[in-house]
């Protein structure tokens, strides 16, 4: 079944109790809250994603709640727990959806290291992955939710997860994290976006959620081979320009970026390598969407 | 009679290491240190060397592997180049001088 | 510890086997236990040993795989961290004696098989603790602690230098001249254990505990230590040295005596104790005679099988049950206890706290 099958009621009660067994590509998250912020948030931008049943297995057991310590606050506040326990300090109970999305982001790269994990947005056209690494700021969120509002299928906006056996892109579609003026700017170029209420004052600024596209839910189990690798770089006053960057400079960005690569060791060295081979490789400074979009439309034509 | 003795180069071993060229760069992985690295031409051709070798070298025996149709005067600046590779080797943890 | 309604780790640690028999849900229930308690790479080891992997689900498969990956990965770091301190303190001509995990990596023994690890711990001699420390600083460790006031614990309340930390590896080392503080109650003599101490084979200069020291070291560990949240994976590592020791001649026959000679008998007696419940341990029944002469007063008894049990238990997922986490708090007092002469103790909870309290609030 499908999360937007489940009334608005039964939702809230199963977040209450048991859990909500959601599915986002191949991982399964039991998820409990009785914040009404992260009742709303999946209501919103997951409601086309599967719900397991009960019997099914859960990857990950997480939950949004007050926290466990006896300190008094002004305000109310929320944890994100991971089997019962806090890796992270409190928030303020607004940001309870945004910061079950960063504890979905830490449950993965964290744990999940079957794959190797970049810290990239990761996004297919013509069968073909991109893969886009950059720096918080660097624009990598504003580009993907721009280029997936354009025909890309969306696997991750932060978690490019890379299969040891074929060398391929697993997709893991979420909704995509906007960030202080991208907010905007994705509003003014997308106008049927779904956008979650944006939260503000948080460590990054303000916040919102995009969601990803019916299409990206929907091909969650189609892998795609890496074909671009391209950083990008958001100046307010720059020309759109697409330069080529040595596979060697991509093999060091890949690496630099990724959450598991000291772990996995030669055979992590072997797999970027693998990738980085079979890629064209470029540095992409934008300023408008819309021509960044373009040049990427381009550039799909290179597969 | 050797009346200094020149510093004969050992690299990590070979198992050690993990290495591929793409267009004239290379990138390398050393298990001894847990780095990797992005190496430009010369370094990884010194690296590859040092790795080929079956036992130490110094840095004359290098540059000639590094090509064998140099003028001298083309030798003397390689021989340069690569000590300042091995330097940079050393300090890197990717090579180092045999200790006799 | 009656048998029904076990933990299901627990279940899987006394018999490996059954973790071809598991469905989707108990391996749900499995994988965070494990998680929680630091074994999830051992079941994964486990399972590979009797080559179940055809028999367990795909996608707990695939948390067995990466909790794998995990472990090898710090085997390869801890393989890696030794050689840089046997090259740092090979001119010096000081035994260099590995402690827990890395001697168990380097010994390649059974207990380090899925293990993970944290920093590597070294005993050397007192005298030479100074030359030790200089040598290290020389080749990229720095002190971690640097307020004088944990200068001053670790130097002269603790058994060791405070804790270093290389400067571009960010690895953890742990210099010890003593396996436990100089002002605790209990004084295992180190000149004895670095005298019985053994090289390991491959090595110049590592060397690692005899058998029995080991097994005495991780019992003391276990039971005098103030991370306590590791207990199951600390009493796993006792269970393991001890099937890996019984074979060996005269170890059975010398491991309560050398308790006794070193002030030990009481976390000997523990740490067959609670290893033969939890774990099943076979222990042979004249070893465990003799080891009486370590059974503690009877309400201490009890009180102690009543925290550790309960805490050994590790069905409390979650639900954070208020009397598991007391459980947790009297043990981590009681390591303390043993450690320091009370008006220390008290003075270091005191500033601990205080300490934690500050960095809490952002």
């Amino acid at each position: 079944m499908i999360l937007r099958e489940l009334s608005r009621q039964t939702l809230r009660s199963c977040l209450a109790n048991g859990g909500v067994r959601l599915r986002t590509g191949p991982i399964v998250t039991c998820i409990r809250s009785r914040c009404d912020e992260v009742l709303n948030g999946l209501a919103l931008l997951y409601a086309d994603y599967p719900v397991e049943d009960e019997g099914s297995f859960a990857d990950f057991h997480a939950a949004i709640a007050p926290p466990r310590s006896v300190r008094r606050w002004l305000r109310p506040q929320i944890s994100f727990e991971f089997d019962g326990a806090s890796p992270f300090f409190p928030l303020p109970a607004d940001q309870a959806f945004a910061a079950l999305e960063w504890g979905l982001n830490w449950c993965v790269s964290f744990h999940c290291h079957q794959y190797l994990i970049v810290h990239a947005a990761c996004l297919e056209r013509t069968g073909c992955a991109l893969l886009l690494p950059g720096e918080p700021g660097s624009g990598k969120s504003t580009l993907c939710a721009g280029l997936v509002s354009r025909g890309w299928r969306l696997l991750s906006d932060e978690l490019a997860l890379l299969d040891f056996a074929t060398g391929e892109a697993v997709p893991l579609p979420r909704p995509i994290s906007l960030k202080n003026a991208a907010i905007d700017v994705i509003r003014a170029f997308a106008h049927d976006a779904v956008l979650s209420t944006p939260v503000h004052d948080t460590s990054k600024g303000s916040v919102a959620h995009m969601r990803a596209p019916l299409e990206s839910v929907h091909r969650a189990g189609e892998l795609a081979r890496p074909r671009w690798i391209v950083l990008p770089k958001y100046r307010s006053d720059a020309t759109t320009s697409l330069n080529p960057l040595s596979r060697g400079r991509a093999f060091m960005e890949l690496a630099d970026h990724a959450f598991n690569y000291d772990l996995h060791g030669r055979r992590g060295f072997d797999l970027l390598a693998d990738i980085v081979s079979g890629c064209h490789c470029h540095t992409f400074e934008y300023s408008a969407l819309d021509e960044a979009v373009t040049v990427f439309d381009t550039l799909s034509a290179t597969a | 009679m050797q009346s200094l003795s020149v510093p004969r180069w050992r690299s990590v071993p070979r198992d050690a290491v993990a290495l591929r060229e793409f267009d004239g760069e290379f990138v390398v992985r050393n298990e001894s240190t847990g780095n990797s690295h992005l190496l430009g031409l010369l370094a990884g051709r010194v690296l590859v060397v040092l790795l080929d070798a079956r036992g130490s070298l110094d840095a004359a025996e290098i540059a000639s592997h590094l090509d064998t149709t140099v003028s001298p005067v083309e030798t003397g600046e390689a021989y340069d180049a690569v000590e300042e590779v091995l330097a940079e080797f050393c300090r890197l943890g990717l090579a180092d001088i045999e200790s006799t | 510890m009656s048998g029904e309604n076990r933990a299901l780790l627990l279940e899987a640690l006394r018999d490996p086997a059954i973790l071809g028999e598991l469905d989707l849900k108990q391996w749900e229930t499995l994988i965070r236990e494990a998680r929680r308690n630091n074994l999830l790479p051992r079941l994964a080891f486990d399972a590979d040993a009797l080559h179940l992997e055809s028999r367990i689900p795909e996608q707990p498969r695939e948390h067995l795989k990466a909790a794998r990956a995990q472990a090898i990965a710090h085997a390869v770091a801890v393989k890696r961290e030794v050689r840089f301190i046997d090259r740092a303190l090979s001119t010096l001509g000081v035994p260099v004696v590995l402690l827990k995990g890395a001697a168990y990596l380097m010994g390649d023994l059974a207990a380090a098989r899925g293990r993970l690890f944290s920093d590597v711990d070294i005993l050397v001699p007192r005298s030479a603790l100074a030359e030790v420390e200089s040598a290290l600083m020389l080749n990229g460790w720095t002190s971690l602690k640097t307020t004088p006031y944990d200068q001053r614990y670790y130097r002269e309340w603790m058994h060791e230098l405070p804790p270093l930390r290389h400067h571009t590896r960010q690895t953890v080392l742990d210099v010890h001249h003593a396996i436990l503080p100089t002002t605790a109650r209990l004084r295992p003599d180190s000149a004895k254990l670095l005298a019985a101490s053994r090289p390991i084979p491959g090595e110049a200069r590592l060397r690692v505990l005899a058998p029995v020291d080991m097994v005495l070291h991780s019992a003391t560990h276990l039971f005098c230590n103030e991370d306590v949240g590791n207990s199951l994976r600390d009493l796993v590592d006792q269970d393991s040295l001890l099937r890996g020791f019984a074979g060996e001649e005269g170890f059975w026959a010398t491991l309560a005596g050398r308790a006794t000679e070193l002030g030990l008998a009481r976390p000997l007696f523990y740490g067959l104790r609670y290893a033969r419940v939890v774990l099943a341990t076979p222990v042979p029944a004249s070893v465990l005679r003799a080891a009486e002469r370590g059974r503690p007063p009877s309400l201490s008894l009890r009180l102690m099988d009543a925290a550790f049990l309960r805490m050994l238990r590790p069905g409390q997922l979650g639900q954070g049950s208020g009397a598991a986490s007391l459980a947790r708090g009297s043990l981590y007092l009681r390591a303390h206890w043993l450690r320091m002469p009370p008006l220390l103790l008290a003075y270091h909870l005191i500033t601990k706290a205080l300490r934690q309290e500050q960095a809490a609030v952002r």
